[in-house]
């Protein structure tokens, strides 16, 4: 199996076997600050905007907010400075009190809890992470990465293995005696992060937890932090306000925008399909290909040929469908290989009968949760289409270089259909219809040049047939 | 043109006579309060006082005990620190109410106590009731301190105190060197373990000119009357601060009274003070206290307030209750600004000593009033004197103290990254 990155969406089979009370609900959640607030949440409720109601005298910070976040989901809260975001975090976990509507934590309403229940359910179920780490000063690394489970009255002995346990797992080994003064910012977060891990909590909330930190410290953070989220399972409310960080992060995200839902929806459905103009500007210069995985950009692996077949069936196949490659794969979907038009013309001008001297095995792989920004290096060495290939190693869809190349541009430019659901879509309709030699035997980068100008076998060939069977698997892919 | 003459009457409003109406209110029905309160005062500072100047071989094994006995609570052994002091409060009331001990005493040989009578003379015989529960006192400690922990600052500690107890005892039993100066050498070992060598040189000298000037036992009894007003003005300033901390209108109301506690001229309650106290020392603690205390008040408030809310907002977060909170992060980062707090009531303590000594408390504050009264220029320069290297004690030793601070132990680890 070729390297997989254990990416977040690997999780999602077993979250939704976990059942269907959400982790956290929040329902048609407002907060107002200001006297007047219970007038103002009436005439925000009849779609008043926030401007409207100045004469109250008042600051709606959330308003009319409705979602739930599933177990074992990273769901991020995405808006401006003074979009409500702190606001709604602090209202989860009942450090502050909705003016109207209700919180839920796993199917108890938290609204109306009597405080001392409040303080027990947050060190049982609900831990958080600060945006300027709220570490305490005056107490050793372990110490407060052990505060959790100190509140919660477990012996000194026990919660200190647990901290440094936790400690271990955010690869802070050796630091434990150290102050918090003493470490980097971008340690100190890793530190706030071991003690929300110590807590043992199901629920973490993330307060833009990696604002504070360096660009290249942030992305070590986020990938710390997907790696932790896959083997641990937490139900992580992360909020933020870089869209980049967002869509690395969530497998689903809510774009706030002056104290309202804009839109929630997968990284994917954000970027191809924007609610409205708001959450279209906000993503325009988003780096696309960090949010585009392989699934989503994929195209169905068309033809296919199996390995049972003689070369003479696989030319024709291939003639048929005007390609110059194709993937060879079992009636099971298993992916043996690729076969290419040269060598096959040849093997039957020389009479070979079987197929098998002739597939080559050694091809890239690629799994569809691969963000497309790491495809290109792959995609350059290949001479075929990179196969994209789960788990199992069943080939689910192809993505051929021009494909790659087409992802890149934003929707709207070259693209006539503007609604697609995937990329996959946009890519296969900006691009690509004529002629039949592509750039495959070419170097490399030629390839990747010459590409705009619109010619890729693969792609081509994908759009002229509809084979059933693998079609399905395609979109299967690109749904998800 | 004849302008009428234009003159309000403003009426009297009888401030003076309402106060006074006030003081004698409480006086004949809050009385036995009064008594009570004074009671206490007096005979802490008394008690501090002989403590101070002429220290018995009790109180200096009682003394050697507290000292173990903090070090065992800081290193988390509470029970071990606090069941030794149960058992020897209970023999020592037992001894008090109904002589138990020296009626254990008489049952024994007096063979057995010759070697001491030789050794520390006729008194021997007095000393013994109240000391013999002391030794077993100490003695348990600095057991429990080598049992009980394997920490070696604890053993090192017991360690210490034990030789100093040792040579303390030997050098004025047998040796026969004057408290004073073995009183000095405590104080000087006290500023070198916690403030440094130059406090300590300082003191040394300090304290010796206050010994040349026959003014130790003064110097003592002014020391023990600060000692108490600011462990009284302490405990009131501390919970007051963290309740103007928490609530803003405790806080609103609170200001006011604080400036007007430290405006008002302190002659004006030094009167009421006596007309409930009478003369002595407890007046003067009493105008000391309610001179002193603003600042521990504001400063305690300040120092919580100045605590990062995100760092309460984590305890809050976490599900710590307020108590947790309080004891936990705040009071331990408020910690530097409450001592500096602290600091301010003890200056502000020394700088009452005269007026305290105007009311009948003794001590240098009473040298210096004898001086102004007599018009004798050299007693009260003496005095005066006297307070100022108290004073210059205290500061720094306190200022110091800061320094063992959690939020300030950060700070360096901060500032060594
Ligand atoms: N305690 C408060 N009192 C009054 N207004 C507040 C309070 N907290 C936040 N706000 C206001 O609510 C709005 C949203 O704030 P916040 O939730 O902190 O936004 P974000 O975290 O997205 O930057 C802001 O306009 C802010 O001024
Ligand atoms: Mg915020």
């Amino acid at each position: 199996m070729p390297p997989l990155l254990v990416g977040r969406r690997v999780l999602r089979g077993r979250t939704t076997e976990e059942g269907t009370v959400p982790a956290v609900r929040a329902d048609k959640l407002y907060k107002v600050f200001g006297k007047r607030a219970n007038k103002a949440v009436e005439l925000l409720g009849d779609g008043r905007h926030r401007d409207e109601i100045k004469q109250l005298d008042v600051t709606a910070a959330v308003i009319d907010v409705n979602f739930d976040v599933k177990a074992g989901e990273i769901f991020v809260v995405m808006g401006l400075s003074g979009s409500g975001k702190s606001t709604l975090i602090r209202m989860l976990n009942g450090l502050l009190e909705p003016t109207a509507g209700t919180v839920e934590i796993e199917g108890t309403q938290i609204t109306g809890l009597p405080p001392a229940e409040l303080r027990r359910l947050r060190s049982q179920k609900i831990s958080m992470v600060f945006q300027h780490f709220a570490l305490f000063p005056h107490r050793t690394v372990l110490e407060n990465a052990a505060y959790g489970l100190e509140v919660r009255g477990v012996p000194r002995e026990e919660r200190l293995v647990k901290a440094k346990e936790s400690l271990g797992l955010v690869g802070l080994d050796g630091w434990e005696d150290h102050l918090p003064t003493q470490l980097s910012g971008g340690m100190q977060q890793r530190v706030g992060l071991a003690r929300a891990l110590a807590a043992d909590t199901d629920i973490i909330l993330m307060d833009e937890a990696f604002s504070a930190l360096d660009p290249l410290i942030r992305r070590d953070m986020q990938s710390q932090l997907l790696e932790l989220q896959a083997t641990l399972g937490k139900t992580i409310v992360f909020i933020t306000h870089d869209l980049n960080e967002a869509m690395r992060l969530g497998d689903r995200i809510c774009v706030l925008r002056d104290g309202r839902v804009a839109q929630i929806g997968t990284a994917e459905e954000i970027l191809n399909d924007p609610a409205n103009d708001y959450v279209a500007q906000f993503v325009e210069d988003v780096d696309r290909t960090r949010v585009l995985t392989a699934s989503s950009v994929m195209e169905p692996p068309i033809p296919v040929i199996d390995p049972s077949h003689g070369p003479r069936a696989a030319l024709r196949t291939m003639r048929e469908n005007q390609t110059v490659s194709a993937f060879v794969v079992r009636r099971n979907r298993q992916l043996v290989g690729a076969v290419r038009e040269g060598a096959i013309g040849e093997a039957v001008r020389n009479g070979v009968k079987e197929l098998d001297g002739l597939v080559d095995g050694d091809i890239e792989r690629v799994h569809p949760d691969t963000a497309v920004a790491d495809l290109f290096h792959q995609a350059a060495e290949s001479p075929y289409p990179l196969a994209v290939v789960d788990g199992d190693g069943r080939l689910v869809g192809v993505i051929p270089r021009v494909t790659l190349l087409a992802a890149l541009a934003p929707i709207g430019s070259g693209d006539d259909t503007g609604n697609g659901a995937g990329g996959g879509e946009v890519a296969a309709d900006g691009e690509g219809d004529s002629s039949v030699k592509g750039a495959d035997e070419g170097g490399a980068t030629a390839a990747a040049s010459d590409a705009p100008a619109a010619e890729d076998t693969d792609s081509a060939a994908a759009r002229a047939s509809d084979g059933p069977p693998e079609a399905d698997t395609a979109e299967e892919g690109s749904e998800r | 043109m004849n302008l009428p003459a234009l003159s309000i009457t403003v009426p009297r409003v009888p401030v003076g006579d309402g106060f006074k109406a006030g003081v004698d209110f409480l006086k004949d029905n809050l009385a036995w309060l009064f008594d009570i309160i004074g009671t206490i005062i007096e005979v802490c500072v008394e008690f501090l006082g002989v403590t101070l100047s002429e220290p018995s071989a009790t109180q200096l094994f009682v003394a050697a005990s507290v000292v173990v006995a903090v070090g065992l609570w800081l290193r988390g052994h509470r029970y071990s620190a606090t069941i030794p002091f149960a058992v020897w409060i209970a023999v020592w009331a037992a001894e008090a109410y109904g002589g138990a001990t020296t009626a254990m005493l008489s049952q024994l040989d007096p063979v057995l106590f010759t070697w001491a009578q030789s050794l520390f003379g006729e008194e021997a015989r007095f000393v013994y009731p109240q000391l013999l529960p002391a030794i077993p006192l100490f003695l348990a400690l600095a057991v429990l301190s080598f049992t009980m922990t394997r920490d070696p600052r604890q053993r090192r500690l017991a360690i210490y105190v034990i030789c100093g107890l040792a040579a303390f005892i030997a050098l004025h039993f047998i040796v026969g060197v004057q408290l004073s100066l073995l009183v000095t050498m405590l104080f000087v070992l006290v500023a070198w373990l916690i403030a440094g060598t130059g406090l300590a040189i300082f003191s040394l000298l300090g304290f010796l000119l206050i010994i040349s000037m026959g003014l130790f036992d003064d110097a003592m009894s002014t020391l023990a009357l600060i000692i108490v007003a600011t462990a009284v003005a302490v405990a009131i300033a501390l919970p007051l601060g963290v309740l103007a901390a928490y609530n803003d209108r405790v806080s609103n109301v609170l200001k006011p009274v604080l400036d007007f506690m430290q405006t008002l001229p302190a002659f004006v309650y030094l009167l009421p003070a006596i007309s409930f106290f009478s003369v002595g020392e407890v007046p003067g603690v009493i105008a000391t206290v309610i001179f002193a205390m603003p600042p521990g008040v504001r400063l305690t408030e300040l120092g919580i307030r100045q605590v990062d809310k995100e760092l309460v907002e984590a305890g809050e977060a976490f599900g710590a209750p307020d108590s947790q909170i309080l004891r936990n992060i705040q009071l331990p980062l408020a910690l530097s600004t409450i001592m500096a707090g602290i600091n301010q009531v003890i200056m502000l303590s020394l700088s009452m000593v005269v007026i305290a000594g105007m009311v009948g408390a003794s001590g240098l504050g009473n040298q210096v009033y004898t001086g102004i009264a007599q018009a004798q220029i050299p007693i009260g320069f003496e005095g005066g004197i006297g307070v100022v290297i108290l004073a210059i004690y205290l500061d720094r030793l306190t200022g110091a103290v800061t320094r063992f601070s959690p939020a300030a132990k950060a700070q360096r680890a901060a500032a060594s990254r």
